[in-house]
């Protein structure tokens, strides 16, 4: 069954794919060039990607806006950063965060599934402060300079192993996780649980005459959120060596929204692209200037009055139209599909 | 006996008092905050930038060599064009579109980044304490308090009973309201929308930069000084109910002391976590808040 | 048992006012059941209370021998009823085919909701069925707020029946329509008895004669009379509701 929901996923996918493609011959320009910073941001981009990409989930396709979203995201990262300090193994990290963010993200959502709209949003916010201030105070946590020294660890992945301290090995790797985090939202909210969710964004009044519960559908979609943002937290210490408060502050989840928004809320693909295209300004910018937050702060507001879908969401009809055309041109069994 | 009746003089009291300065400055800052969403519908990101833009105004104006006290209307009345034209040219574009309460929260997030930023270039990222133009302390009823605290109390509480009346006793506040409830029923009755639309948020906006002004010489004036206050504010609007200027009050005092007086007892940095705590449990709870109608979410 | 639904004392009160005070009926099996009256009567109060929307203040409601008194929406489709709405509330920026695809898929088992849907399965196939029968087939890609007024309250209808349910609730389902409009869904309505038992609300009087088996008429909350059509226009305090001082 193709309709239009399926064709704007796979113009989605057509997206992601060329931001695949351009990653990848990144990585090779710069493994020639014996390159390591570049390779690190780039990295560190695709991270903040999956944070992206989890308030994406939540604003683009179910209607709520969280303005906490980084609380997953730090829960992640410390956890992950906790374990490596003792027991330096990637598998148990990853799956120590991906617990916690799922026990967390059941609580959050909770919480906050209680109320929608605009108090949604300021609930999030709110408890994402809560647990920022309590990670700051706290001097088991290592209070206002977080915890450092997280060693850098082998990778044992089957066939190969890969080094935390290899550039280009680490950043493939993220890039294969973000892929995976990326390709299992797309398959989801392809499902008939898929469908309800965007259901909820288009029309919530309707969905219980459907026979669903909004609220489980809701809670349903904040947690696979939750997890996706934890797992994408939980790379970050490997990556840097170090985790502290400023990643669950309101900075953190503000910033990925952005990337959101300019990259076009909705399509997935844009969350990721956002998250490439902010990080990119802010290393040029930074350069120039200490002021960057005048530069970002200007783009969003131009990105919100002028172009509220966003890069990809601007670009996406044209990329509809040509599958459109291309699944019309074959020959189809079912006798109701008209060409286009 | 004795030990209680010191112990209220001379902790409990004043650090309730010093809460209800604090009360009072928070109210200002909250009932621009829920006028602008009582009245337009918009949730503004950027208040507490308008707050720091009227503390570093002051700053700023009184090393012009104006006296302090014609800074607290003066300021104010300065903001008042910059609230008109952001509602105008800003606000106004991403209204009718269909996620208002999102858009219009996005854009003034983007708004107080930038303004954070231009309030670092120009008065550089460093904190800055101006002179108290009242200092010393006098005693009230055997309690000793800071002089300039108890004229914060005085002035404050003029403010909000001044701005109560106008809201609900005069011409301009029943058009105010009128528009507020049914925009288009207003605009048929003459009332001119558009001016009341940015005149509210103008008026918001010079509330929040008074609560700075007067807020200078007890707390430090630096450019990021907008996020903690901003967070205590939306607080006070939902636990009192958003677009509830009654609801403002009572809440701003209640909070402010909670936390006053939470502060005796246990350690301050707890103070913030237990804020939200209780906007969290209200929003869980009765997300309307005391006063508030739910319908305006 | 011929009587599929049973409404038995139902109450509501919005502050002093009693929108709807005691009323009972019973909705006999895979027959058209009308409900009438003058405007402000109770009637979509009554399907409010009926389809879950609303939480009766007193009295049951009685679906295939079920009690499913103040049960929420989702609840009742499960019992078998579903509802149409006086107000078009369809998924506007999608498609006919996802709307309908949506209320549909409620026919596979949940414990499929996170595989695909099948391309050939009982959701799908009702999808094919639904758009053939209401003639959305050239439409079927249409955004719903494309289409025409008379064309969204077909889709209405279609939506409720995609679940394939065992009552049917329809309010006001001809509203706005224009008059070949209207014939040609009383004729669908009319064609549904086979397969549901239809509950509905309607205006049009002409209609509600020609359509009904039965009927119920409202006022001021509370059942004035009920009947087949004819005994029910002759009855004197129906005329008084509707004509009188009423």
């Amino acid at each position: 069954m193709h309709d239009r929901l399926d064709i704007s996923m796979r113009a989605n996918h057509v997206f992601f794919g060329i931001l695949v493609i351009v990653a990848l011959v990144f990585a090779a320009f710069a493994c020639f060039s014996g390159d390591v910073f570049y390779l690190r941001l780039a990295t560190e981009a695709l991270i903040l990607g999956g944070l992206a990409l989890s308030i994406d989930i939540l604003l683009g396709f179910t209607g709520l806006l969280s303005l906490g979203q980084a609380l997953y995201f730090g829960i992640g990262a410390y956890v992950s950063a906790l374990v490596l300090r003792e027991e330096p193994s990637f598998w148990l990290a990853m799956g120590a965060a991906g617990v916690s963010v799922l026990l967390a993200g059941i609580a959050g959502g909770l919480i906050a599934n209680r109320v929608r709209g605009v108090y949604f949003a300021l609930i999030t916010f709110g408890m994402a402060q809560v647990v920022a201030k309590v990670v700051y105070n706290s001097r088991e946590l290592g209070a206002s300079d977080g915890l450092i020294g997280i060693p850098v660890i082998e990778i044992p992945l089957g066939l190969i192993t890969l080094s935390a301290d290899d550039p280009l090995g680490f950043f493939l790797l993220t890039l294969v996780i973000i892929a995976l985090l990326y390709s299992m939202s797309a398959y989801l909210l392809g499902t008939p649980f898929g469908r309800i969710i965007i259901a909820l964004k288009a029309n919530e009044k309707r969905v219980p005459y459907l026979g669903y519960s909004t609220w489980a559908a809701r809670m349903a979609a904040y947690v696979l959120a939750a997890v996706i943002a934890g797992l994408a937290g939980a790379l970050y210490p490997m990556l840097r060596g170090f985790v502290s408060p400023e990643l669950l502050f309101f900075a953190t989840s503000g910033d990925a929204l952005i990337m959101v928004i300019v990259g076009g809320a909705g399509t997935l693909a844009g969350a990721i692209w956002g998250a490439v295209i902010l990080t990119m300004l802010k290393s040029v910018i930074g350069s120039w200037t200490e002021h960057h937050l005048i530069v970002i702060g200007l783009i969003f507001m131009s990105a919100i009055l002028f172009m509220p879908k966003g890069i990809v969401g601007m670009l996406k009809p044209f990329v509809e139209r040509n599958l459109l055309r291309n699944s019309a041109r074959q020959p189809k069994p079912e006798p109701e599909r008209t060409a286009l | 006996m004795p030990d209680l009746i010191s112990y209220l003089q001379f902790v409990l009291a004043p650090q309730m008092l010093n809460g209800l300065a604090l009360g009072v400055s928070v109210i200002l800052v909250a009932l621009g905050l829920t006028i602008i969403f009582g009245l337009l519908d918009v949730i503004n990101m950027s208040h507490g930038e308008f707050y720091a833009v009227g503390a570093f105004g002051a700053l700023a104006l009184s090393a012009l060599g104006f006296n302090y006290w014609v800074l607290i209307a003066l300021v104010p009345i300065l903001m008042i064009p910059i609230g008109v034209l952001t509602e105008r040219f800003l606000i106004r574009r991403v209204y009718d579109g269909g996620d208002r309460h999102v858009s219009t929260l996005l854009l003034t997030f983007g708004l107080g980044m930038i303004a954070e930023d231009l309030l670092k270039i120009v008065f550089g990222p460093n904190t800055h304490r101006p002179e108290n133009p009242l200092p010393g302390a006098m005693e009230v009823l055997g309690v000793f308090i800071p002089t300039y605290r108890l004229f914060l109390i005085a002035i404050g509480a003029v403010v909000i009973v001044a701005v109560a009346l106008v809201v609900y006793r005069t011409r301009l506040g029943a058009m105010v309201r009128a528009a507020a409830f049914d925009r288009n029923m207003a605009a048929s009755l003459g009332v001119r929308v558009g001016w009341v639309y940015s005149g509210a948020f103008a008026f918001g906006v010079a509330l929040a930069g008074l609560a700075g002004v007067l807020l200078a010489p007890i707390y430090s004036v630096f450019p990021t000084m907008g996020h903690d206050f901003i967070l205590m504010a939306f607080t006070v609007v939902i636990v009192g109910g958003m677009g509830s200027i009654w609801g403002a009050v009572i809440a701003g005092v209640l909070l402010t002391q909670v936390q006053a007086i939470s502060s005796l007892v246990i350690s301050p940095v707890w103070a913030d976590p237990i804020v939200f705590g209780v906007m969290v449990l209200v929003l869980m709870f009765r997300p309307q808040g005391i006063f508030g109608r739910i319908g305006h979410a | 048992m011929t009587d599929i639904m049973h409404v038995e004392g139902l109450c509501i009160a919005f502050g002093g006012l009693k929108a709807v005070d005691g009323v009972s009926f019973t909705a006999e099996r895979n027959k058209i059941t009308t409900v009438i009256g003058p405007n402000g009567a109770g009637k979509t109060t009554l399907f409010n209370l009926i389809s879950g929307a609303l939480k009766p203040s007193g009295g049951r409601v009685i679906i295939k021998g079920k009690d499913v008194t103040g049960k929420g929406p989702a609840a009742l489709q499960e019992a078998g009823l579903a509802r149409s709405f006086q107000i078009t509330n369809l998924f506007f920026e999608m498609t006919v085919r996802e709307n309908l695809r949506l209320a549909a898929q409620r026919l596979e088992p949940v414990r499929q909701a996170l595989l695909p849907l099948r391309r050939h399965g009982r959701a799908a196939d009702k999808v094919t069925a639904l758009i053939e029968r209401f003639g959305f087939a050239e439409k079927a890609h249409e955004i719903v707020a494309a289409l025409s007024h008379g064309e969204q309250r077909r889709l209405e209808i279609a939506m409720c029946l995609a679940s394939e349910p065992q009552v049917l609730m329809l309010d006001e389902p001809t509203q706005g329509m224009s008059h070949g409009d209207t014939e040609d869904t009383a004729q669908l309505i009319r064609s549904l008895t086979d397969e549901v038992t239809i509950l509905l609300i309607e205006h049009d009087i002409g209609l509600v004669m020609s359509l009904s088996d039965h009927v119920v008429v409202m006022h001021q909350g509370r059942k004035l009379a009920e009947g087949i059509p004819a005994e029910v226009r002759a009855d004197s305090a129906v005329q008084a509701a509707y004509f009188g001082h009423g």
